[in-house]
């Protein structure tokens, strides 16, 4: 290599460590925010305090509820809410590759709806209440769901594709509505419904119940997902053209598409069982990282993981903070904010088609 | 032989589309494959291409059966431009033509100053150079089939299939474009639409209802009786200036 290359190389890196970085402070800002703000509102050093309680060994003397509050509490919900948003926001940002559709997301997808009603199903069936049991269910269901959604497009004549755009997510609301309303008879039904949280629970979200084992889960298979799905980056670009163009690019079409949906709908599953199903993050934050960073994913997922974290963790601190005394569903807040973008996306890709 | 179809067919349900195909191609020869909408060119590339894969008989790539090669050995062998694709992502001209390195990168492997040297010149023989930046939804139709042909060049194969890529040029590019392909050292199977242009292939196949009724070179295959039996029109043959012959064709009366 050239010198010139050589200096070219290193100042991309140096760029890249720099984006990085930024990006980690970014995401741990938001998370201290979200510690710090709530019902009462924890001072920045007292969080840092507990923080080095737990994690440094550091003997500060602090009130027990308000360790307990910041440890327990604000920061298990935090890093979730920071991870969860990032799945979704990957999810869609997948989901929107595989099936070529601006639209597409595991929510609007019924792919939520499916993860609610399989966790149910097993809370119910009282196939072992842990959450290990319940993500497995999760998973089961929202693969039953998008397997039927993308039948019923099929079906109905459309199948994967430009001119399917409609089909699929007319499909995914038929899904949605159905797994929804299966979730809220099941629930209605059971006899011990206050063991599997409310019906609003799993149909808008909530991240009131996240102590550390849920942090615990949350965290490695969002790793894991983020990580397949930025390891078949190309393989994703590649699809841009259509199925039979990746193929033809050289990529294994259909065990791309397996590993690559299997990896979205594993997160969205599992988020579904830890806070249940939020709608919106996994559509608007795709397109805005979109906006910013063009449409190749080596960017656009780091990005939209990224946006997505720090979205969902700000919308938490909204849901505890816009009714006083009151904690809102999250899925409220991530509609409030996310139907309005939605409808800035349908008019914006009007114009451009 | 760098490519062999051997007994070819594909059905949908029982509707044979593409029936017993047989034909090789030589290293670095251009066959073109003409015949009327519909007689099955198309789906015969798709099999060709390893996108379709065939109800009955094989293609074999150097020798090896396509069944048994992984996609990305296909994808470093065998590009292909399809008749119509196109995307709603606003990917830049450069972006849409880097995509042909896919099957040259590993997960873990960097793009390198060589995949850039090479997505330059595939622009650059399309006649595409300027427009690198360019945003996919600004592009006419001629210039997006340009982007096509150039990415497929990035896969720097070794077998060429383009699928009526003169279709949406202007007369400068439909000659530019054949004379790239026929000077690339690369082996290009394409379906023509203009029998002119079939006419400076080195073979030609002609498709009819899902069968190739005949292969072999210009002369011997594009007669006057094969013309009207297969395109339904009466042929002539003028001679130009320079000696070289063409086609006129008028309604059969
Ligand atoms: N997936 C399919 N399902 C049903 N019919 C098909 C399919 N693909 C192609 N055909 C039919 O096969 C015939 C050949 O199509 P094609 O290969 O596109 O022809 P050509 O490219 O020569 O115009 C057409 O009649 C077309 O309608
Ligand atoms: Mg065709």
């Amino acid at each position: 290599m050239s010198d010139i290359a050589i200096e070219q190389a290193r100042r991309i890196t140096y760029r890249r460590v720099g984006y990085v970085s930024a990006s980690i402070l970014l995401i741990i800002a938001a998370i201290a925010l979200g510690v710090t703000v709530g019902e009462t509102s924890m001072p920045l050093h007292l969080v840092g305090q507990t923080l080095a309680n737990k994690m440094l060994g550091a003997s500060y003397a602090l009130d027990p509820i308000d360790a307990g509050i910041i440890w327990n509490y604000r920061l298990t919900r935090a890093i979730v809410a920071a991870f969860c948003g990032a799945s979704l926001s990957i999810s869609g940002v997948v989901l929107q590759a595989m099936l070529r559709n601006a639209l597409a997301d595991p929510y609007i997808l019924g792919i939520s709806a499916g993860a609610s009603t399989g966790a149910v199903t097993v809370l119910i069936l009282g196939l072992g209440g842990g959450l290990l049991s319940l993500s497995l269910g999760a998973f089961a269901g929202s693969l039953v769901s998008f397997v039927l959604v993308v039948m019923l497009a099929r079906a109905a004549g459309g199948g994967v594709g430009i001119q399917a755009t409609g089909l699929i997510i007319l499909s995914g609301i038929a899904g949605s509505q159905l797994f929804n309303a299966l979730t809220s008879f099941i629930i209605t039904r059971s006899a011990n419904a206050e063991q599997v949280r409310g019906v609003m629970f799993w149909l808008m979200g909530n991240l009131s119940g996240v102590r550390w084992d849920d942090v615990m889960l949350a965290v490695p298979i969002a790793t894991i997902g983020i990580c397949v799905c930025i390891w078949h980056r190309r393989e994703l670009d590649a699809f841009t053209f259509g199925a039979d163009s990746a193929a033809s690019l050289g990529v294994p079409v259909r065990k791309v598409q397996a590993i690559v949906i299997g990896a979205a709908a594993m997160m969205t599953a599992v988020m579904v069982s830890i806070v249940g199903s939020i709608g919106f993050v996994g559509i608007v934050i795709p397109h805005a990282a979109r906006f910013l960073v063009g449409p190749r994913h080596a960017q656009l997922l780091p990005v939209a993981a990224l946006m997505g974290g720090v979205f969902l963790v700000l919308a938490d601190i909204g849901s505890r903070i816009l009714v006083p005394n009151q904690v809102l569903p999250i899925g409220v807040i991530t509609a409030l904010v996310g139907a309005p973008g939605f409808a800035l996306i349908l008019i914006r890709g009007r114009r451009t088609r | 032989m760098i490519l062999e179809a051997q007994d070819l067919g594909w059905q949908v349900r029982a509707v044979r589309i593409v029936e017993s195909v047989s034909f090789q191609v030589r290293k670095g020869e251009t066959l073109g494959l003409i015949g009327p909408n519909g007689s099955g060119k198309s789906t015969l590339l798709k099999l060709l291409a390893g996108i379709l894969s065939p109800s009955s008989g094989e293609v074999h790539i150097n020798g090896n059966p396509m069944g048994r090669m992984n996609r990305r050995e296909i994808g470093q062998t065998l590009a292909f431009v399809e008749q119509q694709s196109d995307t709603s992502e606003r990917l830049t001209v450069r972006d849409a033509v880097e995509l042909g390195r896919t099957a040259w990168l590993s997960a873990l492997q960097p793009w390198s100053e060589k995949d850039d040297c090479i997505v330059a010149q595939s622009l650059v023989r399309v006649d595409m150079a300027g427009m690198e930046k360019r945003s996919w939804h600004t592009l006419s139709g001629g210039e997006r089939q340009r982007v096509h042909i150039a990415r497929a060049l990035a896969q720097q194969p070794e077998i060429l299939l383009l699928d009526e890529p003169t279709n949406h040029l202007d007369i400068q590019h439909q000659i530019s474009i054949l004379r790239l392909v026929k000077a690339l050292a690369v082996t290009s199977v394409i379906a023509l639409h203009d029998l002119n242009q079939a006419m400076a292939c080195d073979r030609v196949g002609v498709m009819s209802k899902g069968r190739l009724l005949t292969i072999g070179s210009p002369s011997e295959v594009l007669t006057l009786d094969l013309i009207r039996d297969v395109f339904g029109v009466s042929a002539r043959f003028l001679t130009d200036t320079d000696g070289s012959s063409f086609i006129r064709f008028q309604p059969i009366q």
